[in-house]
């Protein structure tokens, strides 16, 4: 059952963040996280703001320095589809369709999706734990079989659920932020809060702050970008393991780029350690095995997910196997 | 098993006599409706949403109820306090323990009684107390001010720890659920002794949650003191004679009407708490109630398929011979006796040929929900141990699985007294029809070929079944009415789940007596109208009903060729009905129409009424099946694609080909769903709750997670002893094999046995890199 709450649709941005000032205010875009939040009283809601009449807010469109803009409300399947997004950032196409399922990507929007809520079972459900204001992560003693193995801080091992972020990551882009002291733009590397700065938020979002639009910087000549997902199923799961890449590759080497991890970290798991060795390196077998290796090597699995450290060793030499060859 | 022991879907449901039907039918020898592919008598209704499901009722003045449950696997209720929820606006009714009228004995499945309300909550989401209010949202906002002080209890959620010494008990004086059962016949040892190849391996099947569409719940109103329910049930009898029984009514007062029911795998042939409640606030409130349950209360209290923890050791002979099977299953039915065990080594005792056999079953309590009845009790995971040690044994001796399975056909039930013959058995005939039309030798022959090459292989696999039910039996009580101008009306107690019986019952009629489909309106599931009927469960519903719904055809038809007789002037022996006509066989010029009979259209209606006769003596009705997969594993992240199914079913005479293609896709897909993706996660060290209460943390396979590729092959053996239809049970041997099969094929493609469900990335990855570690 839904909580008791006013519903408003302001027509400006400035409105919008004055109504998410008020105690109690949550964000609505999509709609498809926030309704499942409300129902299983993960938090209240005194005021649903949503920002569905914001139009600017809409679209995908190329900026003038050739990279591209996301607006907030832009669907994942507008993302997903979107002829620029294919042709330059493969990568963020790929993560896009596998996220959920069609319905929930025709209704989902790609800022609902980088702020979404974790999914953990213990967060979710009838457990008063650390991020809501609890002394105690129940994952570490319970049922941690789809939980973190980096970046836990040993205070919650939720892992980031959003298969876009980590392409975003991967691309370097930027989110920006708009709140009452203005517009900020904010590196999406930088959008995270791992639980050793602040277990009870996921990102830097102030009260009354929303994300308006993601900004991809101009692609580099030589980008070869993917991204890949294992789940427990084939539809509608979030990923035991994935890998997004963007390498920029020149003379058969790997000139510069990113390797970032899903279903890893309570946030986008940037692998420098994987970056280190591939950088500068031709992708031989050789390298693609010392980097899936490496990938994993200072992991910290937990009782019940140790599977996750051969699961990222074999995509990340899957994948890189497949970007060696174009 | 005894002959008098009463199968599982009647087990607390009293089981009235129906007089004898006379004069037994033989199975028709050519049909003309009866075998077509014809979509449902109520597709209009059901696609346009006209049909209206018991959740969907609405009634004026009706309320909304809430349940207030216990968040704790093991507790004490010390005290209740509804002071504020009865102030809140709209709020009509409170209900607890204590509440005048509502401290009622209840009993789950199998007897060991509580109370509606029981201070004692043995599972997380036990009653405690229950609201009725004008909105769902006042009734649910009402519950969450209802202040509860629990003593909270040591808990026990895992039937492998819960027989430990030191284990919180769950009843006094402990956690078995009486003595384990046992069962025997020759002597293991000397088997084991004979063999050539003896193999002992542990299996694990994982606790399914129920989780049909159509949430559980029903609308209960009173009149004066006759009390209707509109309940989202799999038999409207069996919920009549339990409500009876609680509230200590007459059954002439308990109506219960279940038209239609959106979805019913075994946990629908009982109410549950909720009906009794719903009752009770309506009463209270002086207003109908409408109580459905939610998801997650679903989830909690509306059962399970337990898990099984299995361990078998089977002996064979070079030559393939079978030589002993010893088996034993430890499961938990929850906090009740539930049958946590129940017919999980029925595969063991009765699939194949063995001299000696031996099993045990431990049931044990733990805290957590009761199970129920789920699509073909035990089966499922008796055949995930079964037909993987049969797969072992095949290679051990280096024999073709499908051989091997030949090789140790039964003749006649052996696990039964008296061994008695099977009307039909068309194991063989499944397993040669199932590997031809499959491909299997050459299949197999392609996996060997392809070799080391890419890390994604490819393998097959098979596994056969049979179902302990299937046959069906008395009673049944079946009324048609034929109008003057060739309508008919069909009259029935039992409900049609959704696998296509009214659909199959209107082909019966249309077969006897010549009517167009839609010409039939069908009036069932309602005690208020209809005859009593054993509620649609254990793949009996076919062999049960058409033969008495054919009776009452036959006995309208009787009447009505006497009729037509006169008019023809002929004897009624030399009438047959064709087309719509009724013509005499030695002279076709002589004919009538039916609307044209003199005596119908004086009568204006006539009644036959027919009854569903006994079963052959000293035989025992069953279906047998084989199925047959082809998989793609991932050798890197354990992804498995299920490619192809076959399925070979022998379940007697095909009534309509489409809902038979409907059953097997149907029983493949939950199949997929054990074996692959569905498990219950509780909260064993912390907490003992049910972590996993959505769809999304509750993996049920998507429609990317089953092949389109099912093939279906009815092996349709003539069986003139089992009813006057043929037909045989089908939903539930189509589930049974499917896992195994998977898994079978899954060995196939990797050389990994996956002994514990589901076969997923989480368990297979870590598998496959063990192996590779070891080499």
């Amino acid at each position: 059952m839904l909580p008791n709450f006013k519903y408003v649709r302001p027509g400006s941005v400035e409105e919008a963040i004055d109504h998410l000032t008020s105690e109690g205010a949550r964000v609505h875009a999509g709609g498809t996280d926030l309704l499942g939040c409300l129902r299983d009283n993960v938090f209240g809601a005194l005021k649903v703001v949503s920002i569905n009449a914001l139009d600017d807010l809409r679209g995908i469109r190329q900026t003038p320095d050739r990279g591209v803009r996301i607006g907030a409300l832009a669907t994942i399947t507008q993302v997903e589809n979107h002829e620029l997004i294919n042709e330059r950032y493969k990568g963020l196409a790929m993560g896009a369709s596998e996220v959920a399922s069609p319905q929930l990507r025709n209704q989902g929007t790609i800022g609902g999706n980088i702020c979404q809520k974790p999914r953990c079972w213990y967060y979710r459900g009838e457990f008063h734990c650390i991020r809501k204001g609890g002394n105690l992560c129940y994952a570490f003693g319970g049922e941690n079989q789809f939980h973190c193995i980096f970046g836990s801080d040993k205070k919650c091992c939720i892992v980031h659920p959003s298969d876009i972020a980590p392409a975003l990551v991967a691309f370097d882009a930027r989110v920006r932020v708009s709140g009452h002291k203005g517009d900020r733009l904010v590196p999406i590397e930088k959008f995270y809060v791992l639980p050793g700065e602040d277990v009870e938020r996921e990102t830097v979002l102030e009260a009354g702050e929303i994300v308006t639009e993601i900004i991809l910087p101009p692609i580099i000549e030589g980008t070869r970008s993917s991204y890949r997902k294992v789940r427990a199923r084939r539809s509608w799961d979030f990923a035991l393991a994935g890998v997004a890449l963007a390498l920029v590759l020149k003379g058969g080497k790997v000139e510069s780029g990113r390797v970032v991890l899903s279903g890893a970290a309570p946030v986008p798991w940037r692998s420098h350690t994987v970056e280190k060795v591939i950088i500068g390196q031709k992708l031989d077998s050789k390298t693609i095995t010392r980097a899936a290796e490496t990938a994993v090597h200072n992991a910290e699995p937990l009782a019940k997910n140790s599977y996750k450290i051969p699961l990222f060793k074999a995509i990340i030499e899957e994948e890189l196997t497949k970007i060696a060859i174009g | 098993m005894k002959a008098s022991d009463k199968p599982y879907y009647l087990r607390g449901i009293p089981v009235p006599e129906t007089p004898a039907p006379g004069k037994e039918l033989h199975p028709w020898k050519e049909t003309h409706v009866i075998g077509k592919p014809l979509s449902r008598a109520d597709a209009y209704q059901r696609v346009s949403g006209a049909a209206i499901f018991p959740s969907d009722t609405l009634l004026p003045d009706m309320l909304y109820g809430a349940i207030l449950r216990c968040p704790y696997p093991n507790a004490l209720v010390k005290s209740v306090d509804v002071s504020q929820a009865e102030r809140l606006s709209g709020v009509r009714a409170v209900i607890t323990g204590s509440t005048p009228g509502a401290d009622l004995k209840w009993t789950y499945l199998q007897g060991s009684s509580t109370k509606l309300f029981d201070p004692h909550c043995r599972f997380e989401g036990e009653t405690v107390a229950a609201v009725a209010a004008e909105t769902p949202y006042q009734a649910w906002d009402a519950v969450q001010t209802i202040s509860v002080q629990y003593q909270v209890l040591p808990y026990t959620v895992d039937e492998r720890s819960a027989i430990e010494p030191g284990a919180p008990k769950v009843h006094q004086p402990g956690n078995r659920v009486g003595q384990p059962e046992k069962y025997q016949r020759g002597g293991v040892e000397k088997g084991f002794s004979e063999a050539d190849v003896v193999l002992e391996q542990d299996y694990r099947t994982e606790c399914e949650l129920h989780t049909p569409l159509e949430l559980h719940g029903c609308v209960a109103k009173w009149d004066g003191d006759q009390l209707t329910i509109w309940e989202s049930t799999q038999g409207v009898y069996g919920v009549q004679s339990k409500v009876a029984q609680v509230l200590a009514l007459p059954l002439s007062k308990v109506r219960v009407v279940g038209h239609y029911i959106g979805g019913g795998f075994g946990s629908k042939l009982q109410p549950g708490k909720y009906t009794v409640i719903a009752a009770l606030l309506a009463k209270a409130a002086a207003r109908p109630v409408k109580l459905f349950l939610s998801r997650e209360e679903t989830f909690l209290s509306c059962g399970n398929r337990p898990p099984s923890n299995m361990r078998l050791k089977a002996g064979v002979k070079k030559d393939g011979t079978l030589t002993a099977l010893q088996f034993s299953v430890t499961g938990t039915g929850g906090a009740y006796p539930a049958g946590g065990v129940s017919l999980v080594d029925w595969l063991i005792r009765d699939l194949y040929t063995c001299p000696n056999v031996q099993t045990e079953a431990i049931d044990i309590f733990t805290h957590t929900g009761p199970a129920r009845p789920f699509r073909a009790p035990g089966h499922p995971q008796g055949s995930w141990a079964l037909e993987q040690m049969l797969d072992a044994l095949a290679e051990k001796i280096s024999m073709d699985p499908v051989e091997l399975r030949l090789k140790n056909i039964p003749a006649f039930s052996q696990a039964r007294d008296g061994n008695p013959k099977y009307t039909t058995t068309g194991l063989r005939e499944c397993l040669e029809t199932g590997a031809k039309t499959f491909g299997w030798r050459e299949a197999l022959q392609r996996v060997r070929e392809s070799g080391r090459a890419g890390h994604i292989k490819r393998g097959v696999g098979m596994a056969a079944c049979l179902w302990v039910a299937g046959g069906g039996g008395p009673p049944s009580t079946i009324i048609i009415k034929l109008f003057s101008d060739g309508s008919a009306n069909l009259n029935m107690g039992a409900s049609d789940i959704g696998t296509g019986t009214k659909t199959v019952m209107a082909m019966v009629l249309s077969e006897e007596l010549g009517l167009d489909i839609d010409r039939i309106q069908i009036e069932n599931a309602d005690t208020g109208t209809t005859q009593y009927a054993t509620p649609s469960g254990g793949s009996k519903t076919v062999p049960t009903e058409a033969p008495a719904v054919r009776a009452a055809a036959v006995h309208v038809k009787q009447q009505l060729l006497a009729m037509a007789a006169e008019d023809l002037k002929t004897q009624a022996a030399n009438l047959i009905i064709k087309d719509g006509e009724i013509v005499a066989a030695s002279d076709p010029s002589k004919k009538i129409k039916i609307t044209d009979v003199a005596g119908l259209k004086k009568r204006g209606v006539l009644v036959g009424v027919g009854y569903r006769g006994p079963n052959p003596k000293n035989k025992v009705t069953n279906p047998f099946g084989a199925q047959f997969c082809e998989v793609l594993v991932n050798t890197r992240t354990g992804e498995v694609e299920v490619v192809r199914f076959v399925a070979a079913q022998d379940s007697g005479r095909v009534m309509n080909r489409l809902t038979y293609e409907n059953q097997v896709i149907g029983g493949i897909t939950m199949g997929i769903g054990l074996a692959m993706t569905e498990f219950r996660v509780l909260d064993k060290n912390e907490t003992g709750k049910l972590c996993n209460k959505n769809w999304h943390d509750y993996k049920l396979p998507t429609a990317l997670d089953v092949p389109s590729d099912i093939v279906s092959v009815p092996v349709e053996l003539e069986d003139s002893e089992a009813n006057s239809t043929g037909a045989k049970g089908l939903g539930e041997p189509v589930t049974i094999p499917t896992a195994a099969a998977i898994a079978n094929a899954v060995y196939n493609a990797t050389g990994i046995r996956v002994t514990t469900t589901p076969i997923n990335p989480v368990q297979l990855s870590l598998l496959l890199s063990e192996a590779k570690i070891k080499g």
